[in-house]
């Protein structure tokens, strides 16, 4: 069984040009859809009140990473709104402020729920430094401890995200890198599993069979290192991109490596499944990208599940590995979910892993045995 | 040493394998000869435990190998018809994979390897990758994997399809080695018959799943003895002689080419004076008109009435 890993291992380093390109095409795709880095809405802001932008107000703003602000004169503000560049707008006064509507989504909310606890504080350090030139107090002194206690709070308060509960969140650039990972890791994974067909056909496997090796050390070797592939491929994704891009996995990345583990078993049992099914290379090269891209569509690869409405779809999409690896991976990282959370999706993956399997390894032995 | 006793295979409703009774004696080189889906790949799958049997029994050593075949495999050698081989490795990788496989290891494994590469001729070669190797080197490489393990039995499934001719005479001389000085017994299948005429004691013919003759190189032709081929050559061929020849009473089978016609005649007719006389009768020239010494081509030919290789 060594000795198998090792031959694969070893054709891998003469040739590893199928990896390496689908690992290219993940990184790509999810670079380019998921803008990474940018996906922060674009806020146009102005003030008639110059001195704003250098307050506290204007310090805060740039401060918070939610949101892109960027000042520039009212004109300009309204035509990015027109225009549809940009979803609101926001003009600043001395003690309040208005958010211009262009586009009515839950960022509105967001960002009004944001300015405000913005004003709010402002409001609240000028009473602290009221009350304090009243008691002949250093206000500087007050403020700046203000502060370092903010930072450094007594009790540890968790926040999952202060976009508040039941807010259906997306986070575009995380949910690119998830889902074209989970997409491209089906074709490297299917193309370690293929082998199992061309070495049958062309009699390596019947070389074994008459050697002493078991049958089931073939087959563990060839899935282990099919597993392997995979698994290798998406980390070197996630790698990529969360400390090169710097994507924000929001704490839960090294949760996203194990919970990915699920997933990959059950992508490893499917090409088996469909490697038994096909009789020649060419079918499996035509039933590949049907099978990949169609799961990648109905669950949520290139897009979030939230949107899609037919009801024929969201039952298919129930039996596709893919949407429960999707869900584990954005239940973890996007919406913080503890493990016994997710314990229903990664069971079924399991389980769908260990019935695909077991029904493609009998029918591979029937077929071409 | 083995024995095929009524041994089937059908896939669906077609035979692949139709009753084949078979015998190996320790020692001998055994030809199965048939053309291109005449069941020779079947049959040497079922004789080497790959594939089950619809019916019939293989016995090795009088005890049959379908229940218990691991005895049995530890003996076989098989040369697969395709190469079979990690074309990422290299000569050497592949041989040292394989011989893994058979629980060599350490320098017992390494000086397996370097016998197996000087006895394929490709010592030289080894470090070079599979994937370079033309079709003669694969083909001597796949008969190398198969000798790691020191076969007693040998079973080759047409080993040189698809090769120049220096590599195909290499591979039959160190087939013929094998044998000769390391008493390897070999079941070689071939659709070509200077092979098989070749190297072989013993030949079974195959076509379309049925045994259709088997014997000593010998005995085959006997089945020929009744009849002399007798080849015409002709200036140009006219239908009035192709049909005196088919009607005249001496001519049990007429085979016709552009400017030559076989017939297979009864051994004691004298053909000669007869075709001279059709042809005088039917205004034809002759060029010539030889008597052939019949081969296993002539004997297909008999048997089936078709060409070995079409
Ligand atoms: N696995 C299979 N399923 C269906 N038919 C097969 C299979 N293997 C071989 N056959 C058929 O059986 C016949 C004999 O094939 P084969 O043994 O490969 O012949 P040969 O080796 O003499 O060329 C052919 O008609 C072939 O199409
Ligand atoms: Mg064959």
């Amino acid at each position: 069984m060594i000795g198998i890993l090792q031959a694969k291992f070893k054709s891998f380093i003469r040739n590893p040009w199928t990896f390496v390109t689908f690992t290219g095409m993940s990184l790509i795709f999810a670079l380019i859809f998921g803008g990474a880095g940018v996906d922060k809405a674009f806020i146009p802001v102005y003030s008639s009140d110059e001195t704003i932008k250098d307050s506290y107000i204007g310090k805060q703003l740039v401060k918070q990473d939610a949101f892109q602000f960027s000042w520039m004169s009212e004109e300009q503000l309204l035509e990015k709104i027109e225009k549809g560049n940009a979803e609101n707008g926001v003009i600043l006064h001395e003690d309040d402020f208005e958010i211009i509507v262009g586009v009515d989504s839950f960022n509105t909310e967001l960002v009004n729920e944001m300015i405000s606890s913005v004003y709010q504080d402002k409001a609240e350090r000028e009473r602290i430094v009221e009350l304090a030139n009243q008691n002949n107090k250093d206000s500087d002194f007050i403020l700046a401890k203000l502060d370092t206690a903010l930072e450094n709070p007594i009790f540890d308060v968790q926040t999952a995200t202060f976009r508040g509960e039941g807010a259906f969140v997306y986070d575009n650039s995380l949910h690119r890198v998830f889902g074209f990972s989970l997409f491209f890791v089906i074709y490297t994974i299917a193309y370690n599993v293929l082998p199992i067909l061309v070495e049958k056909k062309e009699g390596i496997w019947d070389r074994m069979i008459l050697s002493p090796l078991k049958k089931w050390e073939m087959y563990i070797a060839n899935l282990l290192y099919s597993f392997f592939m995979g698994y290798v491929q998406v980390l070197v994704i996630f790698l990529t991109f969360r400390y090169i891009i710097g994507v924000n996995f929001h704490g839960a990345f090294f949760e996203t490596l194990l919970l990915l583990i699920p997933y990959v078993f059950a992508i490893v049992s499917l090409a088996i499944l469909i490697t038994a099914l096909v009789k020649k290379v060419q079918q499996f090269n035509a039933v590949l990208p049907i099978v990949s891209v169609s799961m990648a569509m109905i669950g949520g690869a290139y897009w979030p599940i939230e949107i899609v409405e037919s009801e024929a779809l969201l039952a298919l999409s129930k039996i596709n590995p893919l949407t429960y690896g999707m869900e584990i991976l954005t239940g973890s990282a996007v919406y913080g979910y503890s493990l016994p959370e997710l314990l229903v999706p990664i069971s079924i993956l399991i389980l769908m892993g260990v019935v695909l399997m077991g029904l493609g390894i009998h029918l591979m032995e029937r077929r071409h045995i | 040493m083995i024995e095929l006793v009524n041994l089937s295979k059908r896939f669906k409703q077609m035979y692949a394998v139709k009753n084949l009774n078979m015998f190996i004696e320790k020692g001998e080189i055994i030809g199965l000869l048939g053309p291109n889906g005449a069941g020779k790949s079947t049959a040497i799958s079922m004789l080497s435990s790959l594939i089950e049997p619809t019916s019939g029994d293989v016995l090795y050593q009088n005890k049959s190998i379908l229940k218990n075949p691991s005895a049995f495999r530890k003996i076989v050698g098989m040369v697969p018809q395709d190469i079979a081989l990690y074309e990422d490795l290299t000569a050497e990788e592949n041989l040292m994979f394989f011989g893994r496989i058979y629980q060599l290891s350490g320098k017992e494994l390494s000086r397996k390897v370097d016998e197996v590469l000087e006895q394929i001729g490709l010592r030289d070669r080894k470090k070079d990758i599979v994937k370079k190797f033309s079709g003669g080197m694969k083909r001597r490489l796949n008969i190398g994997v198969a000798m790691l393990h020191d076969p007693e039995l040998l079973i080759m499934d047409e080993p040189t399809v698809g090769i120049d001719p220096q590599s195909r005479s290499y591979i039959l001389e160190t087939v013929k080695r094998f044998n000769e000085e390391r008493q390897m017994t070999v079941l070689y299948t071939s659709h070509y018959m200077e092979e098989v005429e070749f190297l072989c004691d013993r030949i079974y013919i195959m076509d379309k799943g049925n045994l259709i003759a088997a014997g000593t190189k010998d005995e085959i032709k006997q089945i020929l003895s009744s009849e002399n081929t007798i080849s015409i050559t002709v200036e140009r061929l006219n239908d009035a002689f192709i049909e005196a020849l088919e009607q005249h009473p001496m001519t049990n089978r007429v085979t016709i080419g552009e400017k030559e016609v076989t017939i297979l005649v009864p051994r004691e007719t004298k053909a000669f004076s007869e075709i001279i006389k059709l042809a005088e009768s039917t205004k034809l020239d002759l060029v010539s008109v030889d008597n052939k010494t019949p081969t296993l081509e002539d004997v297909f030919l008999h048997l089936t009435g078709r060409a070995l290789r079409d």
